[in-house]
């Protein structure tokens, strides 16, 4: 976004770069999907792919089961994203004997209020709520509302180092796991059938441990891990 | 009480709309038009241009309407019909209102509203019954309550959502007659088959109505905002789930939504352990998911192998090319035609010494027998007679390899002696280089080069042309090297497996000596096999795993641990054919592993034929 656009273009620049920003970090969550897999080893190493992204060899999935399953996913996620229904995405990995809930990667998503628009009050409105919603993770940091491209890839780069990196604190993973994918909408949200009311599927008396984040324009994402301790 | 409410009939009318405006109720709320218009107008509710008054008689229609009173209802509303209603309904509804709304409500209502001096009078009056009425309301029964205010009362208050929609439809579009109209007749129809519902809904309508009736003190200038949240939900569960959610401090805001289709299956279990240390690879199609074969993880068959000699250094199993197996047990060598199932004692030592190796030439007509004594012979196998002794070794001969007509043995000296079998002079090379047992050896299959192992932990790779020192010597293993393999598919790779302090299987480049590649399989190998077909490899293991393990190559994946037997695998060797794998083990047991299967329901001579003389073969080799 080209902030020296004129005031006149400014709602129109600032539409797509919303727009622009939901699909980024729907790309996100995609790459995220593929990289826990992989560093969780849900699925065999064997099965993944290397490709260049944030600056990173990326593991993706070359399964072409997994990958139309997190197709499938995607599509729906890429639609919530638009029209900013989505508050979090969770990623749930489940003991296959005994359905136990594992490990839980959780990605909080915060629509920025939009930094040029007046103090409407219906944006007041949205940005209460969303305050609201996560105190905790309130950096405030609203304010960076020049951020370069290359500043938002190095810091999903930096985040997705730190989610490989936590694979050395993160306890060894027994047995067969599988996973799941939690979406956090607005009650208002277009739901398909494939789609289905969940519990949250915390992990009980799990261990937490907040990882970074990142923000654009218009979103800033917030990522924690939490994980059953081993007795 | 209830005469007193029936005597004021016409303002009561209006005096329940005001009053639902003080409880927060609404759209209907007289509105300056809308209570002005009554008195005006005098025109029949369907004349277009009259909207207010059109929609005043639109409303009061629907009263009507069930009555049959429409006619006059329409034509003379201001006065008829209040009257008529109240002639049948009164007494109800003013429980209905003194049930819903709390007494401050009431108060409110009168400074609040325009309504006429009898309507809040009336209503004033109520209080005082309210609690009596309690019971009263059940008895007077539905019909009342649909026919008269009720409807537009007890549902609002209670649960009709499709009700309270229509109301606030007939608000805001005051100048439609015609949409108002079926809007209101909508609404009514649906109050009626609510009020069952509604009333008793009634009955616990005092909890929350408490609550509403502090909200409705803030914001009453909200009523209309107010009004449509509420009336939206059932408000008695919306009320619960509220306060049920603040509680909790849950958002209502938010679902949790979960992609249900199952995720697809992992193809095989991962270890995330060897995951870890791999280098970094694209799958290649062989390796990816979908053409990732099944392997049989239980043995196509079990034979005794009694006397078998628990001796890691030794080599006593080896399957011919013409598919036979031998077998050194003791001071015996037993012959299982694979084809026939047959089994036969090829030759017994003499008692002073035993069977230290068994290695068949390469036609499979002829097999090399190494003896405890150093003494190597040759055996004619379709004859059943010796060919010829060779001498040379002073310590056991631990392990042997043929190269056409040349047969390598090694020795308990560290010695590699090359024997050409043909001559009298059989010795034609002596390879130096080992200070220790020589346990492994290995003609590549093109036999140029040729790989030794032994019990000093070396590695040694000869080139056929110059055999005097050889071309490398590796010292990476920490064991002793058994398990040597050139690779089918790659003649400069191979494969060594160390024992069990080592637990290694290194892969070198046999051109340049470089170590390509290398896996901790976690226990001794004790031997390696490359598949003939699949980009595969199989070790077999001792302590303390006792497995076959099968490592996909390059990518050093295992695809399978097997356990395979209950002590240490000592030997192994491939059917002729690339499918099947022979494992002796110190649990003197042989068992053949469908390991390399080509493609399933492609059936095989070889598997056929060993099933089908299955009993007697049993029988032959079990010597016990």
């Amino acid at each position: 976004m080209t902030s020296t656009a004129p005031e006149k273009d400014k709602s129109k620049t600032h539409k797509l770069s919303l727009k622009g920003s939901a699909k980024l970090v729907a790309e996100f969550f995609q790459y995220s999907i593929h990289t826990i897999l992989f560093q969780r080893g849900v699925y065999p190493a064997e099965d993944f792919t290397a490709v260049k992204k944030y600056g990173l060899n990326m593991l993706v999935s070359s399964d072409d089961q997994v990958r139309a399953y997190i197709k499938k996913i995607m599509s729906q996620l890429d639609k919530w994203m638009v029209a900013g229904k989505v508050q979090k995405l969770v990623i749930v990995i489940t003991d296959k004997d005994t359905g136990e809930h594992v490990e839980r990667w959780q990605f909080d998503v915060q629509i920025l209020s939009k930094p040029k628009s007046s103090k409407s009050s219906s944006s007041k409105s949205r940005s209460t709520a969303t305050s609201a919603k996560d105190q905790e993770n309130d950096s405030s940091k609203s304010a960076e509302t020049t951020k370069t491209e290359a500043e938002i890839q190095s810091e999903i780069a930096a985040l997705f180092r730190q989610i490989t990196a936590s694979v050395t604190f993160l306890p060894q993973l027994q047995g067969d796991c599988t996973f799941n994918v939690l979406v956090y909408a607005d009650a208002s949200s277009e739901v398909p059938v494939e789609w289905g009311d969940s519990d949250a599927k915390e992990i009980v008396g799990g261990e937490r441990v907040q990882l970074r984040g990142f923000s654009t324009q218009s979103h800033k994402v917030d990522t924690l891990v939490s994980y059953r301790l081993v007795e | 009480m209830a005469t007193a409410s029936v005597s004021t009939p016409l303002k009561s009318h209006t005096g329940l709309f005001s009053s639902r405006t003080a409880g927060g109720r609404m759209p209907l709320t007289p509105s300056p038009s809308q209570r002005t218009t009554p008195v005006k107008v005098n025109s029949s509710p369907f004349t277009p241009e009259k909207a207010d008054g059109a929609h005043r008689a639109a409303s009061r229609s629907v009263y009507g309407g069930n009555l049959t009173a429409h006619l006059r209802a329409s034509r003379a509303n201001h006065r008829d019909s209040p009257k008529s209603n109240i002639a049948r309904v009164v007494s109800t509804p003013r429980k209905v209102l003194e049930l819903g709304v709390s007494n401050f409500t009431l108060t409110g209502t009168g400074v609040h509203s325009k309504p006429s001096s009898s309507s809040s009078s009336s209503s004033a009056s109520s209080p005082n019954g309210n609690t009596k009425k309690t019971t009263a309301v059940k008895k007077k029964p539905t019909k009342t309550t649909i026919s008269y205010k009720g409807d537009r009362f007890i549902p609002n208050r209670s649960a009709s959502t499709a009700y309270s929609d229509g109301s606030v439809k007939l608000g805001m579009r005051e100048g439609r007659s015609s949409r108002s109209r079926t809007a209101s007749t909508e609404g009514s129809s649906v109050l009626a088959s609510a009020t069952d519902d509604a009333i008793t809904a009634l009955e616990s309508l005092s909890i929350s109505d408490r609550r509403r009736d502090e909200s409705d003190n803030h914001d009453s200038n909200d009523d209309d905002e107010e009004a449509s949240s509420y009336a939206r939900p059932s408000p008695r569960s919306a009320a619960y789930r509220e306060t049920l959610a603040n509680a909790c401090g849950v958002n209502l805001n938010t679902r949790i939504l979960q992609f249900k289709p199952a995720p697809p299956e992992s193809s095989k279990p991962v270890d995330l352990r060897q995951q870890y240390n791999r280098p970094l690879r694209p799958a290649g199609a062989a390796n990816s998911a979908q053409f990732r074969r099944r392997i049989a993880t239980a043995p196509e068959r079990v034979l005794d192998a009694p006397g078998l000699i628990d001796d890691y250094y030794l080599n006593l199993l080896d399957w011919s090319s013409g598919n036979q197996v031998a077998i050194g047990l003791e001071r015996s060598v037993y012959v299982w035609s694979a084809d026939e199932g047959s089994v036969s004692c090829l030759l017994e030592t003499s008692p002073d010494t035993y069977v230290s190796s068994v290695k068949w030439s390469g036609d499979g007509a002829y097999v090399g027998v190494g003896l405890g004594t150093g003494e190597v012979q040759i055996w004619d196998v379709a004859e059943g007679a010796k060919v010829r002794s060779m001498f040379g070794h002073d310590s056991r001969v631990g392990v042997m390899g043929w190269n056409k007509h040349i047969l390598s043995t090694g020795a308990r000296s560290g010695l590699v002696f090359n024997h050409d079998v043909r001559i009298a002079e059989h010795k034609v090379a002596e390879l130096v280089s080992h200070t220790s047992e020589v346990c492994g050896l290995e003609w590549r299959s093109d036999g140029a080069q040729l790989a030794t192992g032994g019990n000093d932990n070396l590695v040694s790779i000869w080139d056929a042309r110059s055999l005097a020192v050889p071309k490398f010597t590796k010292t990476n293993h920490k064991a002793a090297v058994k398990a040597l393999a050139w690779c089918p598919w790659n003649l400069n790779l191979l494969a060594t497996g160390g024992g069990s302090y080592d637990r290694h299987i290194h892969f070198w480049n046999a051109s340049t000596g470089a170590r390509v590649n290398s896996i901790d399989t976690g226990s001794q190998v004790t031997s390696l096999r490359w598949s003939t077909h699949y980009r595969e490899i199989v070790s077999t293991s001792g302590f303390p795993d006792n497995s076959l393990s099968i490592w996909s190559y390059p990518t050093l994946v295992r695809n399978v641990e097997i356990p395979a037997h209950e002590s240490r695998v000592l030997h192994s060797c491939l059917s002729p054919d690339g499918q099947m794998l022979a494992t002796a083990a110190a649990d003197e047991s042989l068992k053949f592993w469908k390991v390399f299967e080509k493609k399933p329901g492609h059936s095989q001579a070889l598997s056929s034929a060993s099933s089908s003389i299955k009993a007697s073969s049993g029988q032959h080799m079990t010597i016990r």
